[in-house]
C-alpha cells in the first residue's frame, strides 16, 4: 500500500463542499447553547429555588457523558417521543420525515450549553467583587450591575475559553457522521470508500478541520486583543 | 442629615458593629479614625448597604429603614441617597474615564445622555482630568484613578459621600493630589464621611472626629478635642502609636 | 426505527454493558501513562528551545489540537500500517486496540506537554531566583524548587484530561474496538432497543466520570494541602 498523494487534493476538493453543514453543526448549536448557558449560568449565580438544582444536574450530566451519547439518545428518542404522542393524538407525525441534523443540532446545543454554562459562570466569578460593589454605589440595581458592568468584563475574560469550545464543537461536529451525517468527516469516509483510499480521504479532511481551527485562533486572537485593550495600561 | 439608629452587624458569630449611633448634620465633614479591625469599613459599607446590617435604623436624608425589616427596593433607595469612595478605586475597569462617571448618573439617576455627558465632564474638570476623558482606568496613575472615583461619586450629586482609606492604597507622592481633592470639595459644603489614617488631613478638614475601636464609637469630637485632649485612653494610646512612629527612629535602628 | 420504549431493559443492558468498562479503562489507563512519557519528551525541547525538534513539537501540538480525534483514530488505523510496511513491519493482524492507544496516547501527549510547559511557566520566578540565591545549581532548582510546585500547578489540568479522555474512548468503536460502546451496538443489532443501549450506556459513563471527578478532587485536596485555603479572603 503506497500513499496516492495526488489523490488527497482530489478527495480535499470533495470533502471541502462539506464544509458548510460542519459550519452549521458548529455555529448553530454554539448560538442556542450561548444562550442556554447563560441563563443557566445566572440561575447557578444568583441560586435560584428550584431552578439551581436542576441546572446543576444538567450541566454535570451533560459535561460528564460523552456528547455521543447525546446524539444518540435525542437521535432515537425524540422519534419515539413524538410517535408515541402523535399516535395517542392522532396527530400523523411521520418522524422518519424529520431531518437528521435536527437531531444533531438538538443534542449538540444541550452540549454546548453545559459547556458554556461553566465557562460564563467562572467568568463571572473572576470578575473582582469590587467591581459589583461600585456598581451598587452608584445605585445600580442586582440586574443593571450584572447586564453593564460584570458581564461584559466576564465575557471578555472568556474569550480564549470561547475559543477553545469552538474549537472543540467544530471538531465535535465529526461525530455527526455517525449517524450519516454528511459533514467533513462523512464526506470524507464516503471519499474513502467509494475510491478504496482511507487515509488519503482523512488526511484530506485533516488538513480541512487544521486549517480551520488555525483561522479561528488567530481570529480569536486578534478579537481578544480589541476587546480586552481596555485591560492593558501604559498608553496614557 | 444621616442618622443611626442601633446598627448592629455581625460576621460567622463574631460581632463587629456593637449598636452605633451617629447623627450627622447636612454639609459636615466627619472623619473616622481607629485601628484595623474595628468596624470604620464596616460602618460605612452598612450606610449604604453593601452590608445589610442585622438590626438598627438607617437614615439618610429624608429616607428612612428598619434594617431588620428592609425591602431590596428600600435598600436600592437608600443607596441612591450615597455614593462611595473605595480604597482600590473600583474603577468600571471595561469602560473609559468619562463613562464610568456618566454610568451611575445614565443608569440609575436616568439622566438623559447629553445632559450626563456635560455633567460628568465639569465633575472632571474639578478633579484635574480633563484631558484623560477618553483613557481606561489601567491607563492611569493610582492618584488619576482614585480622583475618577472621586468625580464618579462627586457627580451623582448625593447627599453624602463615604470615603474608606481613599489614599491608603496609593504611592506616597500620589497622596497629596487626592486629599487636595477631597478637601476642595469638602469645602463646598458636601456631606462626607471619611475613613482615613492621614491624621493632618483628618485635623485640617474635618468638623468632627471619631473614633472607634471594637465596633464602638469610643470618642468623639472636634479636631481640637480628640488630637490634643482625648478622654479615653484607647484613644491616646492610638493616637501616640501612630504618631509615635514618626517622632521616633524605630529601636533597631538606633542598635545598629 | 426500534421497538417500543422499555425502561425496564435500561437495568437489564447495564450488567451487561458494565462487563465491557475493563476495556474501556485499559484504553484509558495505557493511553495516559503513555501520554504521560510522550508529554514529558515532547515538553522538553520546547522549554529548551532545541532546534528543529522544537518546531517539530510545534506542528505535533498545533495538529493535535487542530484536527478531531476521530480523524487522529482514522489516521493511526490507516496511515501506521502504511508507514510500517515501508520498514517492512506488518501490524495488519494487530488488534484494533491498539491502535485506539497508540492514537489516543499521542493526542495525550500534545495536550499534557503543553499542560506541562504552561505549568513550569506558571511557577514564581521569584522561586528560581530564591533557589539561586541560596546556592542551588540550575538543576537542583529545577527537581528540588520548580517541579514539585509546577506538578501541583498542572494537576487539575491533567486530571480534567483524564476525565476528557474518558469520555473520547466511547469513539474506539468505530475501528471496531469491542469496549462498552462496541457491545453497544452489537446489543443493538440483536434487540433493536438503541434508546434503552445508550441511557444504559450514559448512565454508566455518567457514574464512572463523577466518580473519577470525586478522587481526582479529593487528590487535588491532598496536593494543595499546604496551600493557602481561601486566597480572595485577603484585603
Ligand atoms: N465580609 C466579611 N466576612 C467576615 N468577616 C468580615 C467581613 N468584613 C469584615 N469582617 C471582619 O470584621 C472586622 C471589621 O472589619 P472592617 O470593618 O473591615 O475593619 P476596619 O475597616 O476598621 O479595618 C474584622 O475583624 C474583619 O475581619
Ligand atoms: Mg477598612
Amino acid at each position: 500500500m503506497t500513499i496516492d498523494i495526488p489523490f488527497i487534493w482530489t478527495a480535499f476538493k470533495e470533502i471541502i463542499k462539506s464544509l458548510p453543514i460542519t459550519l452549521i453543526l458548529t455555529l448553530v448549536p454554539l448560538a442556542i447553547g450561548f444562550l442556554i448557558g447563560l441563563t443557566v449560568a445566572l440561575v447557578r449565580i444568583y441560586k435560584t429555588r428550584f431552578l439551581y438544582q436542576a441546572a446543576n444536574g444538567y450541566v454535570s450530566f451533560f459535561r460528564g457523558t460523552p456528547i455521543i451519547m447525546h446524539i444518540m439518545v435525542i437521535y432515537y428518542g425524540i422519534p419515539l417521543l413524538i410517535d408515541q404522542v402523535s399516535s395517542k393524538f392522532d396527530l400523523n407525525i411521520q418522524t422518519n420525515k424529520i431531518p437528521i441534523i435536527l437531531f444533531v443540532l438538538i443534542a449538540l446545543s444541550l452540549a454546548a450549553g453545559a459547556y458554556l454554562s461553566e465557562i460564563i459562570r467562572s467568568g463571572i466569578i473572576s470578575v473582582s467583587t469590587g467591581q459589583l460593589e461600585a456598581a451598587y454605589s452608584v445605585g445600580m440595581t442586582k440586574y443593571q450591575a450584572m447586564f453593564r458592568i460584570v458581564l461584559p468584563q466576564a465575557l471578555a475574560l472568556s474569550i480564549p475559553n470561547f475559543t477553545n469550545l469552538f474549537v472543540g464543537f467544530l471538531h465535535t461536529s465529526s461525530i455527526a457522521f455517525l449517524v450519516s451525517e454528511k459533514e467533513l468527516t462523512g464526506a470524507a469516509n464516503i471519499v474513502a470508500s467509494t475510491n478504496l483510499k482511507f487515509l488519503e480521504a482523512f488526511i484530506a479532511a485533516g488538513i480541512v478541520y487544521w486549517g480551520l481551527t488555525i483561522m479561528v485562533e488567530g481570529i480569536s486572537f486578534l478579537l481578544e486583543k480589541k476587546v480586552t485593550s481596555y485591560s492593558r495600561g501604559g498608553v496614557s | 442629615m444621616i442618622n443611626l439608629k442601633g446598627i448592629k452587624k455581625s460576621f460567622n458569630k463574631s460581632e463587629v458593629l456593637k449598636g452605633i449611633n451617629l447623627k450627622i448634620e447636612k454639609g459636615e465633614v466627619v472623619t473616622i479614625l481607629g485601628p484595623s479591625g474595628s468596624g470604620k469599613t464596616t460602618l460605612l459599607r452598612c450606610l449604604n448597604f453593601l452590608e445589610k446590617p442585622d438590626g438598627g435604623m438607617v437614615q439618610i436624608g429624608n429616607i428612612k429603614v428598619d434594617t431588620e425589616k428592609a425591602t431590596k427596593k428600600e435598600m436600592l433607595t437608600i443607596r441612591k441617597q450615597s455614593a462611595m469612595v473605595f480604597q482600590h478605586y473600583n474603577l468600571f475597569a471595561h469602560k473609559t474615564v468619562l463613562q464610568n462617571v456618566m454610568e451611575g448618573l445614565i443608569v440609575a439617576k436616568r439622566v438623559k445622555k447629553k445632559d450626563a455627558r456635560y455633567r460628568s465632564e465639569l465633575v472632571l474638570e474639578k478633579v484635574g482630568l480633563k484631558d484623560k476623558l477618553h483613557h481606561y482606568p489601567s491607563q492611569l496613575s493610582g492618584g488619576q484613578q482614585q480622583r475618577v472615583g472621586i468625580a464618579r461619586a462627586l457627580a451623582l450629586n448625593p447627599e453624602v459621600i463615604l470615603f474608606d482609606e481613599p489614599t491608603s492604597a496609593l504611592d506616597p507622592e500620589l497622596v497629596g493630589e487626592v486629599l487636595s481633592v477631597i478637601k476642595t470639595i469638602a469645602k463646598e459644603g458636601i456631606t462626607m464621611v471619611v475613613v482615613t489614617h492621614e491624621m493632618s488631613f483628618a485635623r485640617e478638614v474635618s468638623d468632627r472626629v471619631l473614633f472607634m475601636d471594637g465596633g464602638v464609637i469610643v470618642e468623639e469630637g472636634t479636631p481640637l478635642e480628640i488630637f490634643h485632649a482625648p478622654k479615653e485612653e484607647r484613644t491616646r494610646r492610638f493616637l501616640q502609636r501612630i504618631s509615635g512612629d514618626s517622632f521616633f527612629p524605630p529601636l533597631k535602628e538606633r542598635v545598629n | 426505527m426500534g421497538k417500543a420504549f422499555d425502561p425496564s431493559l435500561i437495568i437489564e443492558f447495564i450488567p451487561t454493558l458494565f462487563h465491557y468498562l475493563g476495556v474501556t479503562l485499559q484504553i484509558l489507563a495505557a493511553s495516559i501513562f503513555l501520554g504521560l512519557i510522550l508529554g514529558v519528551a515532547a515538553a522538553i525541547p520546547r522549554m529548551f528551545k532545541i532546534p528543529i525538534l522544537n518546531q517539530l513539537v510545534i506542528l505535533y501540538v498545533s495538529f493535535i489540537r487542530g484536527t478531531p480525534i476521530l480523524i487522529q483514530l482514522f489516521l493511526v488505523f490507516y496511515g501506521l500500517p502504511a508507514v510500517l510496511q515501508i520498514i517492512k513491519i506488518d501490524v495488519s493482524k494487530l488488534e484494533a486496540i491498539y491502535f485506539v492507544i497508540i492514537t489516543y496516547a499521542i493526542s495525550n501527549g500534545a495536550g499534557f506537554s503543553e499542560i506541562f510547559r504552561g505549568a513550569i511557566r506558571a511557577v514564581d520566578k521569584g522561586q528560581t531566583e530564591a533557589a539561586y540565591s541560596v546556592g542551588m545549581t540550575s538543576t537542583q532548582n529545577f527537581f528540588r524548587i520548580v517541579m514539585p510546585q509546577a506538578l501541583r500547578i498542572a494537576f487539575p489540568n491533567v486530571a480534567n484530561s483524564v476525565i476528557g479522555s474518558l469520555k473520547d474512548t466511547s469513539l474506539a468503536f468505530t475501528i471496531g474496538v469491542m469496549d462498552m460502546m462496541g457491545r453497544g451496538d452489537t446489543l443493538i443489532s440483536a434487540t433493536a432497543h438503541a434508546l434503552e443501549v445508550y441511557i444504559s450506556l450514559s448512565i454508566i459513563y455518567y457514574s464512572v466520570v463523577l466518580l473519577f471527578e470525586k478522587t481526582l478532587g479529593k487528590l487535588e485536596k491532598y496536593f494543595n494541602r499546604y496551600q493557602k485555603a481561601d486566597l480572595s479572603a485577603a484585603a
